[in-house]
C-alpha cells in the first residue's frame, strides 16, 4: 500500500475511534477523565460503593471517557475490577437487564451461564456475586449507558442494584451515562435516596482545546513507518491549514451548530477521505467540500428535485394557506389548481389522477403531510393536508429549481407580497 | 427502488415464447445440490472495473466516487454512512455495484422484505453465519433472535467469527483486520413498524453499541436524515444525497436500457421526454409510460433499424401526438400491447375473452351486472351521501302528508343558509355518512318513484301483483352487503351517540349516473347541486 | 303447555284456508312463547294442509282423503317413495347439466389465462439469471429492469355479486395447477389491517411450503423456490375478491413482492367484480407502478343464464319444466333481486322440490324422455290406483280436452305427445333465440314469452283470421298477432332485416336446431340453395342497402318474396306450428310446475311484514274464545307483545315510553277484572293466573314484550339522546 494510503488509513482509524480523540484530554487535571478516574480508583482503594452520573449532549464523549478510565484502571489493578456494561436501548426492561448482567458476570468469572434461568434466579445470582466480589475485594463496575431509559417503567433494576449495594457489604460502582441533564430527576424517590448525587457534566470543548485536539488528531507521528520527509511535509502543510483563517471560520461555524467532538470528527473524517491520494497531503479544499457536504438542507434539495406539476401543487397549497383556509384536502387543492389554469391558461393542465400521483410523491418526500392522525376514510384525497415547509423555503425552492416556470414565480410572488 | 441496468427487449422474448406451447417443458437450469452452494458474502463473479461501474450508472458518478472515498481503502474503518434520495434514484444499485467493484464482503438487508424486527435481525445473522434455509432445517433461521439485546450479542459473536475467518483466508497479513459491511436498505420503512423509535435508535447507534471497529454500517433511505431525529438527540451518520436525475441523465439511462435502434429511440425520446419530465421525474414511471408509446411510435415503420431523417421524425411525431396527450394524463394503464393479444388475434377469434382497454374509455352503459334493487340501493346510498340530510324532505316528500309543505319551506330556508358551508363540507369530508334508516327511507321513496319503469315490466310479465317496491324491499339488506363487498358502500365508524353503524357511499358521480341511466331513473333531479 | 291448536279443527281449516297463512305460521312463532312447538307444528301441519290446497277445489281427492283407508295409505307411501326417487334422479340430472354448462363457459377463458401465464413467465425467465445461487442472494440482482413489475391478470367477473365466481376461481386454480404452476389462494381476509403484511405472507407460505416455521418471511419462499422440485415453475397468487382487500396492506404486499419478482416468478390473478378502475381506487400509485396488468373477462351472468336456460329449461330432457308464471317470477327474481346464477339455481331446485312434493303423478314425468320405456310406463300407468288415475284425468288440462277416455293408454299417449310437442317447441325457441342473438336478446325473455299460454291463444285466434286474408304484405308488415314489441315479433322482424351473409349463417344454425322435423328442414335447405345460387340477389342487395324501400320492391315483385321474407315466414310458421306452450298440452301438470305463490313464499317469505301482520291480528291464529268474538278490540288475554304492538300503532315514528306503558297497563288491568273468563282462555293462563297483578309484574311483562319487539326488529331501543323514547323501525306492511 502506498504511503498516502497508509497515512489515510491511520487517520481514519483515529477519527473512527472516539476513545482516541478523548485521550487528548487525559493529561489535564480538571478534565472529566481525571475526575472520574479519581472517583473510581478511590472507591476501589477504600473498597466502598459508589455511584455517579455522567451527563452531557450526544457525542461529547461520555462513554469514551469511561472506556479510557476503565482501561487504565484495569491495567493498574489487573484483577480487582469486573465491568458490567448495560445499554438502555437494549436492556431497558428489568428481566432482560438482569439476564444480561448474569451473562456478563458469568463471562467475567468463567462460570456457566444458563439461558433458562428465571429473572429471580438472575437477580439472586447477581446479589450473590456482589457479595462474593465484596468478600474478594473485587469491585464490580456497572456502566449504564442511556441511563434515562432505565428510568422508564418501574425502575426495578436500578432499585435492586442500588439496594443490594446498600445492604450487603459489596463494593460496586454504578456509572450512569445519559444525554438528559435531568436524568436524576427521573429517578423514583426510593432510588434517588440511595443514589449518590455525584454528576460529571460534559461540556463542549473550548476553542483552544479544539485546536489542540485537531493537531493531536491529524498530525502524523514522527517515529513511525512513514518516511520522515513525508511526515514533516504533511505536518507543516497541516499546520498551515489549521492556522488558516478560512479553516478557523469553517470550524467555528460547524461548532456553532453542534459543539460536540463527534461532530468535528465527522467533518474531519469526510475531509480525510477526500484526501488527494497522489500527493498524499490534505488541502483546505478537502475541508471546504467536506463542510459543504455536511450541511445541506434536505427540504430545499427535494424542492430542487420536484417536478413542475408538484411545484404547482405546492404553490396551490401555499395560496390556500395564505387565504387562511383552516383545513383543506386534495380536492380543494384541485379546485385551486383548476382555478389557476382557468385564470392563466397555462400549458400544464393535467388529469386528476396524474395530479394525485404527484400529490403522493410530495407526501412520500414529506414536503406535505396529513393533519389527521389515521386515515379513517379509505381515499386519501379527502384527508386534510398541510405544507411541511415554510413559504420562504418554498420561495427559495422555486428560485433554486432550474425548470420552474415563470408563471409559478409570479403567482407565488404576487400573492405573498400583496 | 429502481435499479438501472439492461432490461431485455420485450419483443424478442415474445417472439420466442409465442411459439412455446402451453406446457412447462422449459430447459431446466442445472441445479447444484443445496448444501454445496457457493455462498459467501462477496459477489460471485469477477469484480467490475471502475469504468464499467461509472458507465452502468449514468449521472451518478459524483455519488459513486464520494461513496467509495468514504468507504475508503480496504480494511480501514469508516463512520456509519447514510445514502438518501428520492425513490428510484439508483441508491441501491449504486451501492451494490460499488461493492461489486470493490469486491468486499457485505451483508444486505432490505427493511421492506424484512417487515418486522425479528426477521431483520435473523436475516442479518443468517447471512453472517452463511446459514442457508432448506427443508432439512425446516426453513428455520440460524439463530432465533427476537430481542434487540440478543441481537447485539449474537451479532458481535458472528462478526468476530466472520472477520476472524476472513483474516485467516487472506494470506497477506497486514496490521489491521478485514472490514465487513452491513447494508440496511429502505430504512424509512421501519418508521411504520410498532415500537419503531427503539429500533431506529438502535440501528443508527449500532456502531457505538457494538463498538466493533471492523464493521462498516451503510443505511439507505428514501427519507432525508432529518426524518430520523429523535427526542433524545441522535448521532447523525455521514450522509450522501442522491438527487433526482436531470433530463440528460434520464435520456442516457433510457438510451442505455433500450435495446432498440439507438437513432430511432433517441429521436423518440427527444419528442417524449420533455413533456413527461414536467409531470414526473421518476425513472420507473417514465419507463413504464414510454414502453407502449414507443411501440406506437414504431408501428408505421417497416424495419426498425433504419435511421429516421427529419421528415420521417416529423411524421412519426404527428402520428404520436394524440397518444402522447392521452398517456400524459394516464397513471395506470391496461397495456393495449399486452403481448399475447397478438396470439389471440391469430388463433382464437371466438368471443373475445380479452378486450384491450386503453385506460380512459368512457362507455355510457354499465359494464357489469347488478340486480335492479341493488342499483336502486346504490343510487339511494349515493344520494344519501351527497345530499345533506336536512334536504331529504325537500327532495322526496317521504311522509307524503299535508305537513310537508311547511317542511319544504323550512328546508328551502335551510338550503339558503346552509348552501356555502355544505359545499365546503362536501369538498372537505367528501361523501357524508348516513344511518341505515335514512338509506332505507330514500330507497323506498325512489323505488316508488321508479314505479313507472317497473310497471310495464310487470304487465309484460304477469306477476308481481304487489307494487314493485315491496318486492324490492324484500331482501334489501342482502343487497346492502353485496354493495359493501363490491366496495361501493363502506361501513364508516359507528356514530358515538347511538351505537348504530353508519354507511358511506364511495361511488363517484359518473358511475352513479351510469347506474341511473341503466334503470332510467332521473338521478340528476334529486341531486343537490352546490 | 297450551293446548296445541293443530288438534282442534278450526285452526287447521284456518291454516288450510289460504296458503300464506300456512307459511305465515313460521315467522309468527319467532315470538319465544311458542318457539318449542314450532318444528313439530310445521312438520305435521304443512303436509296435510298443502295437499288440500294444491288440489283443484272440485277434485275428488278431498273425498278420497275423507274416506281414506289403510291400503290407500300404503299406496300413498309407495308413491311418495317413487316421487322422492324421481326427484332425486331428476335433480341430479339437472344439476350435472348445469355444472357442465357453467364449466364449459369458463373453459376457454382458462386456456387464455394459462397461455398468458406461460407468456409472462417466459418473459421473467428471459431476464433472470440461471444460477440458483444468484436467486438466493439476499440483495436484488444488479441486472434488473428499471421498474420491476408483477404480471397481473385482472379477471373481471361481470357481476357485483361474487357468489357465482367463488367456484370459478377454484377451478381456474386447479386448471393451472394441472399445468405445473404453484398456486396459492389469498382471500381478502388475509389482507387485514390487523395482521398486516405478515398475515398474507403466512397464509401464502402455509399453502406452498409444507413445513413452514412460525415466522413468515419472503426468504423462506425464496429458498423453497430454489429447491429443485419447485424450481422453474411460476407461482400464481389468486385473489378472488380484490375489492374487499385492505388497500394499504395489498399495496405493501405488492411492493414487497416486486423486489423479488425477478428471482421468484410471482404472478397475480385478481378477481375484480366491478369496474376497471377499482384497482386504481384501491392502490396507491407506486403500488400500481409494480403491476403489469392485463384484462380478462368472465362470461357475464346473462351469457351464463342463456346457456343455462337453454340446457335446462328449453332443451330439458328431464321430466320437469316450469309454467309461465313461475318462469316470469324466476326471471324477475334474477333481474331484480340478486342477479346470481346461484340463487337462480336454488330457486329452480326449490321449484323442483315443490313440484315433486305436490304433484302426485310427477314420478311419471321422469320417464317421458326416453322412448324405450313405454312398456315400463304401461306397467306403471295400469298399476296406477284409480284415485291417482282419476286425479290424472281430472287435471284441468284434460278436462279441457273432452275426447279423453280415462285409460292408462291414453295417459301414456298424452305423455308421449307431450314429449314430441316439447321437442318441436324447444327447437322453435332455439331458432328464435338464434335470431334474437343479433339484437342481443336474452334467452330467458324469449323463453318467458314462448311459454305464455295467453299469448299463444292470442296468436292462434288471429292466425285463423289471417288464413282468410293471407297476404304477404300483412306478414311483411309484421302485423301478426304477436304481443306488440314482444320479443318473438322483434325476432321475426329481425329476420327480415338481416343482411345476406348473416342470414345464410343463421340458416345453417337453424338446420342444426331442427334435425328431426323434416319438412321444415327441407324448406330451410331450399332457402339455403336460393342464397347459394344467388337467387333473389338484387332484392337482397337492396335489403342490405335500406329496408324502407322494401315494401315497394315487394309490391313490385309480389310473387317472388325475398329470401328474408321467406325465412321470416318460415320462422313465423314454425312459431305458429310448434310454439305451443306446455301449459296448453294435456297432462302438462305432471311435468310442469305452475304454483308461483308457493315458490315465492318459500323463497322470499317477507318475514318482517308477516311478523307485523301476525302481531296485529294474532286472534285469527290462536282461536281463543276470549278474543275471537270481539273484533280487533284489544283484550287483556291477548299476547303481551301483540297488545304492545297494536298500541304502538297509535304513535308516529317515535313512541313515548311512559304513555305506552300506561296504555298497556290499562289494557292488561282491564283484563284482570274479568278474570273469571280468563281462567278458561288458553292463550295466557300462566301469566294471568295470579290474582293480584302487581305493578312489578306488569312492568316486567311490558319490558319483555318491548324487548321482543326489539328482537324482531320492529322498534329500536331508546338512544342516549332521548332516553324515554323508542323509535319505530318498521312502518306499514
Amino acid at each position: 500500500m502506498t504511503v498516502a494510503g497508509k497515512a489515510q488509513a491511520l487517520l481514519r482509524r483515529r477519527l473512527c475511534s472516539p476513545t482516541f480523540a478523548h485521550a487528548a484530554f487525559k493529561s489535564s487535571p480538571e478534565s472529566n477523565y481525571s475526575k472520574l478516574r479519581f472517583l473510581i480508583s478511590s472507591s476501589i482503594a477504600e473498597a466502598c460503593n459508589n455511584s455517579v452520573l455522567l451527563l452531557g449532549p450526544r457525542g461529547s464523549g461520555k462513554i469514551a471517557v469511561v472506556e479510557l478510565v476503565l482501561e487504565d484502571l484495569k491495567a493498574e489493578h489487573p484483577d480487582a475490577i469486573s465491568v458490567i456494561r448495560l445499554n438502555g436501548l437494549l436492556h431497558s426492561d428489568g428481566n432482560c437487564a438482569l439476564k444480561e448482567i448474569a451473562r456478563q458476570l458469568c463471562m467475567e468469572h468463567q462460570l456457566l451461564f444458563s439461558k433458562m434461568a428465571s429473572s429471580d434466579d438472575n437477580s439472586q445470582f447477581m446479589i450473590d456475586m456482589l457479595r462474593e466480589c465484596g468478600l474478594a475485594h473485587k469491585t464490580v463496575i456497572f456502566v449504564l449507558d442511556e441511563f434515562d431509559l432505565f428510568t422508564q417503567g418501574k425502575q426495578r433494576l436500578l432499585y435492586s442494584l442500588l439496594d443490594a449495594m446498600q445492604t450487603l457489604n459489596s463494593q460496586a460502582v454504578v456509572i450512569g451515562v445519559s444525554c438528559r441533564l435531568d436524568a436524576d430527576q427521573l429517578l423514583e424517590k426510593r432510588i434517588r435516596s440511595r443514589f449518590s448525587h455525584r454528576k460529571l457534566l460534559f461540556v463542549p470543548p473550548s476553542k483552544e482545546d479544539i485546536q489542540r485536539l485537531l493537531e493531536y488528531l491529524l498530525h502524523l507521528p514522527k517515529d513511525s513507518s512513514f518516511p520522515s520527509k513525508y511526515v514533516t511535509e504533511f505536518n507543516t502543510r497541516l499546520s498551515n491549514i489549521l492556522s488558516d483563517k478560512k479553516f478557523k471560520e469553517i470550524v467555528d461555524s460547524l461548532l456553532d451548530v453542534d459543539g460536540s467532538v463527534s461532530n468535528l470528527l465527522r467533518l474531519l473524517f469526510r475531509a480525510v477521505s477526500y484526501m488527494d491520494m497522489e500527493s498524499g497531503l490534505l488541502s483546505l479544499e478537502n475541508f471546504k467540500s467536506a463542510y459543504l457536504c455536511t450541511y445541506r438542507q434536505p427540504k430545499i434539495d427535494n424542492l430542487k428535485d420536484a417536478s413542475i406539476l408538484e411545484l404547482y401543487i405546492l404553490v396551490c397549497m401555499n395560496r390556500l394557506e395564505t387565504k387562511e383556509q383552516n383545513s383543506y384536502n386534495f380536492n380543494s387543492i384541485m379546485k385551486e389548481y383548476k382555478a389557476i389554469h382557468d385564470a392563466y391558461k397555462t400549458s400544464d393542465n393535467y388529469a386528476n389522477n396524474v395530479c394525485l400521483r404527484a400529490f403522493e410523491h410530495l407526501l412520500e418526500q414529506e414536503l406535505i403531510g396529513f393533519t389527521d392522525s389515521k386515515g379513517r376514510t379509505p381515499s386519501i384525497e379527502f384527508r386534510p393536508v398541510k405544507l411541511l415547509i415554510s413559504s420562504r423555503e418554498l420561495y427559495q425552492g422555486l428560485k433554486s429549481n432550474s425548470s420552474c416556470p415563470a408563471i409559478l414565480q409570479k403567482l407565488f410572488d404576487h400573492e405573498s407580497y400583496k | 427502488m429502481g435499479t438501472e441496468g439492461a432490461t431485455p427487449e420485450r419483443r424478442t422474448t415474445r417472439s420466442s415464447s409465442s411459439l412455446s406451447k402451453p406446457s412447462l417443458d422449459a430447459p431446466k437450469t442445472p441445479l447444484s445440490p443445496p448444501q454445496s452452494l457457493p455462498f459467501d458474502l462477496l459477489f460471485s463473479d469477477e469484480p467490475l472495473s471502475i469504468d464499467t461501474l461509472l458507465s452502468n450508472l449514468p449521472g451518478r458518478s459524483a455519488q459513486i466516487l464520494e461513496i467509495s472515498r468514504l468507504i475508503g481503502p480496504p480494511n480501514s474503518p469508516m463512520l456509519p454512512l447514510l445514502l438518501y434520495g428520492g425513490v428510484s434514484t439508483g441508491k441501491t444499485s449504486a451501492i451494490l455495484q460499488i461493492f461489486h467493484h470493490l469486491n468486499r464482503p457485505f451483508v444486505y438487508t432490505s427493511c421492506r422484505s424484512c417487515h418486522s424486527p425479528r426477521i431483520l435481525f435473523e436475516s442479518v445473522l443468517n447471512q453472517l453465519l452463511l446459514h442457508r434455509r432448506h427443508p432439512g432445517n425446516g426453513y428455520s433461521s440460524a439463530r432465533r433472535c427476537e430481542r434487540a439485546s440478543d441481537f447485539v450479542n449474537l451479532l458481535r459473536d458472528a462478526l468476530s467469527q466472520v472477520t476472524g475467518s476472513l483474516r485467516g483466508k487472506k494470506s497477506k497479513l497486514d496490521g489491521n483486520r478485514e472490514m465487513i459491511y452491513l447494508i440496511f436498505d429502505n430504512v424509512e420503512r421501519i418508521r411504520s413498524w410498532n415500537k419503531s423509535s427503539d429500533i431506529l435508535a438502535l440501528l443508527f447507534r449500532l456502531f457505538d453499541v457494538l463498538n466493533f471497529p471492523e464493521v462498516g454500517l451503510i443505511y439507505i433511505s428514501n427519507a432525508a436524515p432529518d426524518a430520523y431525529y429523535s427526542m433524545t438527540g441522535s448521532v447523525e451518520p455521514v450522509s450522501v444525497h442522491f438527487p433526482d436525475y436531470t433530463v440528460d441523465d434520464l435520456f442516457n439511462i433510457l438510451m442505455l436500457r433500450s435495446r432498440a435502434n439507438p437513432k430511432l429511440y433517441s429521436s423518440f425520446l427527444s419528442v417524449v421526454l420533455k413533456p413527461f419530465f414536467r409531470v414526473t421525474r421518476r425513472i420507473d414511471e417514465l419507463a413504464t409510460a414510454f414502453d407502449p408509446l414507443f411501440q406506437k411510435y414504431c408501428e408505421p415503420l417497416a424495419d426498425l433499424n433504419l435511421v429516421p431523417d427529419e421528415s420521417m421524425k416529423r411524421r412519426l411525431f404527428v402520428r404520436l401526438q394524440p397518444h402522447l396527450a392521452a398517456s400524459l394524463n394516464e397513471t395506470f394503464r391496461f397495456p393495449s400491447e399486452c403481448s399475447f393479444e397478438a396470439i389471440k388475434e391469430g388463433t382464437c377469434s371466438k368471443k373475445g375473452n380479452i378486450r384491450k382497454l386503453n385506460g380512459r374509455e368512457t362507455s355510457n352503459e354499465l359494464d357489469f351486472h347488478m340486480s335492479v334493487s341493488a342499483k336502486y340501493l346504490l343510487i339511494s346510498a349515493f344520494l344519501a351521501s351527497r345530499n345533506p340530510a336536512t334536504l331529504d324532505a325537500a327532495f322526496f316528500d317521504s311522509t307524503g302528508g299535508s305537513n310537508n309543505h311547511k317542511r319544504r319551506r323550512k328546508s328551502s330556508q335551510a338550503i339558503m343558509d346552509q348552501k356555502d358551508e355544505t359545499a365546503e363540507e362536501m369538498h372537505m369530508k367528501g361523501p357524508g355518512s348516513f344511518p341505515l334508516e335514512r338509506l332505507l327511507a330514500i330507497f323506498q321513496c325512489i323505488t316508488s318513484v321508479g314505479e313507472g319503469t317497473l310497471e310495464e315490466e310487470q304487465l309484460e310479465d304477469g306477476m308481481m301483483t304487489e307494487s314493485g317496491n315491496v318486492g324490492l324491499m324484500s331482501d334489501v339488506l342482502l343487497q346492502l352487503s353485496t354493495l359493501c363487498n363490491a366496495n361501493f358502500i363502506c361501513k364508516s365508524g359507528s356514530c358515538p351517540l347511538e351505537g348504530s353503524t353508519r354507511y358511506r357511499s364511495t361511488v363517484d358521480e359518473d358511475v352513479a349516473l351510469k347506474v341511473a341511466r341503466s334503470i332510467n331513473f332521473p338521478l340528476s333531479k334529486y341531486l343537490y347541486r352546490r | 303447555m297450551l293446548p296445541s291448536p293443530i288438534s282442534d279443527p278450526p285452526t287447521s281449516s284456518a291454516a288450510a284456508a289460504s296458503d300464506d297463512v300456512d307459511n305465515n305460521l313460521q315467522p309468527f312463532f319467532v315470538l319465544h312463547k311458542a318457539l318449542p312447538r314450532k318444528s313439530e307444528r310445521k312438520s305435521s301441519g304443512c303436509g296435510r294442509a298443502r295437499r288440500k290446497i294444491d288440489l283443484p277445489p272440485s277434485s275428488p281427492k278431498s273425498i278420497e282423503k275423507s274416506d281414506v283407508s289403510s291400503p290407500e295409505e300404503a299406496n300413498d307411501r309407495i308413491y311418495e317413495q317413487l316421487r322422492l326417487q324421481a326427484f332425486n334422479r331428476t335433480w341430479s340430472k339437472i344439476d350435472s347439466t348445469i355444472k357442465d354448462v357453467l364449466r364449459q363457459i369458463n373453459l376457454n377463458l382458462f386456456d387464455e389465462v394459462q397461455r398468458w401465464v406461460l407468456e409472462s413467465f417466459s418473459n421473467i425467465k428471459s431476464i433472470r439469471p440461471h444460477k440458483v445461487s444468484e436467486i438466493q442472494r439476499p440483495y436484488p440482482l444488479v441486472t434488473d429492469t428499471i421498474c420491476r413489475k408483477i404480471p397481473t391478470a385482472l379477471i373481471f367477473t361481470k357481476n357485483a355479486e361474487f357468489v357465482d365466481d367463488l367456484l370459478t376461481f377454484q377451478e381456474l386454480g386447479g386448471h393451472l395447477k394441472s399445468s405445473g404452476c404453484h398456486v396459492a389462494y389469498l382471500s381478502s381476509l388475509d389482507f387485514s389491517v390487523k395482521h398486516g403484511i405478515s398475515g398474507c405472507l403466512r397464509s401464502l407460505l402455509r399453502q406452498l411450503v409444507s413445513e413452514a416455521p412460525d415466522m413468515a418471511d419472503i426468504y423462506i419462499l425464496a429458498s423453497w423456490y430454489c429447491e429443485p422440485e419447485n424450481y422453474d415453475n411460476p407461482i400464481l397468487l389468486i385473489i378472488d375478491d380484490m375489492e374487499r382487500c385492505c388497500g394499504a396492506v395489498l399495496a405493501e404486499f405488492i411492493t414487497m413482492l416486486s423486489e423479488w419478482v425477478i428471482k421468484i416468478p410471482i404472478i397475480f390473478i385478481m378477481g375484480v367484480a366491478t369496474t376497471f378502475d377499482a384497482p386504481r381506487r384501491l392502490l396507491l400509485s407506486d403500488a400500481q407502478q409494480h403491476l403489469h396488468p392485463s384484462k380478462f373477462t368472465l362470461g357475464s351472468p346473462c351469457e351464463k343464464m342463456n346457456a343455462l336456460v337453454e340446457s335446462v329449461l328449453v332443451k330439458s330432457c328431464s321430466g320437469f319444466s316450469i309454467g309461465h308464471k313461475v318462469a316470469a317470477f324466476l326471471r324477475n327474481y334474477f333481474l331484480r333481486h340478486d342477479g346470481t346464477i346461484t340463487s337462480f339455481v336454488r330457486a329452480l331446485k326449490l321449484a323442483c322440490i315443490k313440484h315433486f312434493e305436490m304433484e302426485p303423478l310427477s314420478f311419471l314425468g321422469l320417464d317421458i324422455p326416453d322412448e324405450d320405456c313405454e312398456i315400463f310406463q304401461h306397467g306403471q300407468c295400469d298399476s296406477l290406483p284409480d284415485s291417482l288415475r282419476n286425479h290424472a284425468f281430472n287435471l284441468p288440462s284434460c278436462q279441457r280436452e273432452k275426447n279423453l277416455k280415462g285409460t292408462g293408454g291414453s295417459l301414456i299417449h298424452g305423455l308421449t305427445e307431450l314429449r314430441t310437442l316439447q321437442k318441436g317447441w324447444s327447437s322453435a325457441v332455439m331458432c328464435l333465440f338464434e335470431v334474437g342473438k343479433q339484437k342481443n336478446m336474452q334467452l330467458l325473455d324469449i323463453f318467458c314469452e314462448a311459454i305464455d299460454p295467453t299469448l299463444y291463444n292470442l296468436r292462434a285466434s288471429d292466425h285463423n283470421l289471417q288464413l282468410s286474408s293471407l297476404t304477404g304484405r300483412s306478414l311483411i308488415e309484421g302485423k301478426s298477432g304477436f304481443a306488440k314489441g314482444g320479443f318473438i315479433a322483434q325476432a321475426i322482424q329481425q329476420v327480415r332485416e338481416l343482411p345476406a351473409a348473416s342470414l345464410s349463417h343463421l340458416l345453417n344454425i337453424w338446420v342444426v336446431h331442427i334435425e328431426e322435423m323434416n319438412e321444415i328442414q327441407d324448406r330451410v335447405r331450399e332457402l339455403q340453395s336460393i342464397i347459394s345460387s344467388g337467387g333473389g340477389g338484387p332484392v337482397l342487395k337492396e335489403k342490405c342497402t335500406d329496408i324502407h324501400k322494401r315494401s315497394i320492391s315487394l309490391s313490385a315483385g309480389k310473387g317472388t318474396l325475398s329470401v328474408n321474407d321467406k325465412a321470416a315466414m318460415l320462422l313465423e310458421g314454425m312459431v305458429r306450428k310448434f310454439l305451443m306452450p306446455i301449459e296448453c298440452v294435456p297432462f302438462h301438470e305432471i311435468v310442469c310446475f305452475k304454483h308461483v305463490d308457493v315458490l315465492q313464499s318459500a323463497l322470499i317469505g317477507d318475514p318482517r311484514r308477516t311478523i307485523q301482520v301476525d302481531l296485529l291480528k294474532s286472534p285469527t291464529y290462536l282461536q281463543c274464545r276470549c278474543c275471537s268474538r270481539r273484533g280487533n278490540v284489544l283484550s287483556s288475554s291477548m299476547h303481551d307483545t301483540s297488545i304492545i304492538y297494536s298500541l304502538a300503532q297509535e304513535y308516529g315514528d317515535i313512541i313515548n315510553l311512559p304513555d305506552w306503558y300506561q296504555s298497556f297497563k290499562a289494557t292488561v288491568s282491564a283484563g284482570t277484572k274479568t278474570k273469571r273468563k280468563l281462567q278458561h282462555s288458553p292463550a295466557s293462563k300462566k301469566v294471568k293466573a295470579t290474582p293480584s297483578e302487581s305493578e312489578a309484574t306488569i312492568q316486567a311483562r311490558f319490558c319483555r314484550a318491548v324487548t321482543e319487539l326489539q328482537i324482531t326488529g320492529l322498534i329500536r331501543m331508546p338512544s342516549k339522546r332521548r332516553p324515554d323514547f323508542v323509535q319505530r323501525v318498521a312502518f306499514g306492511l
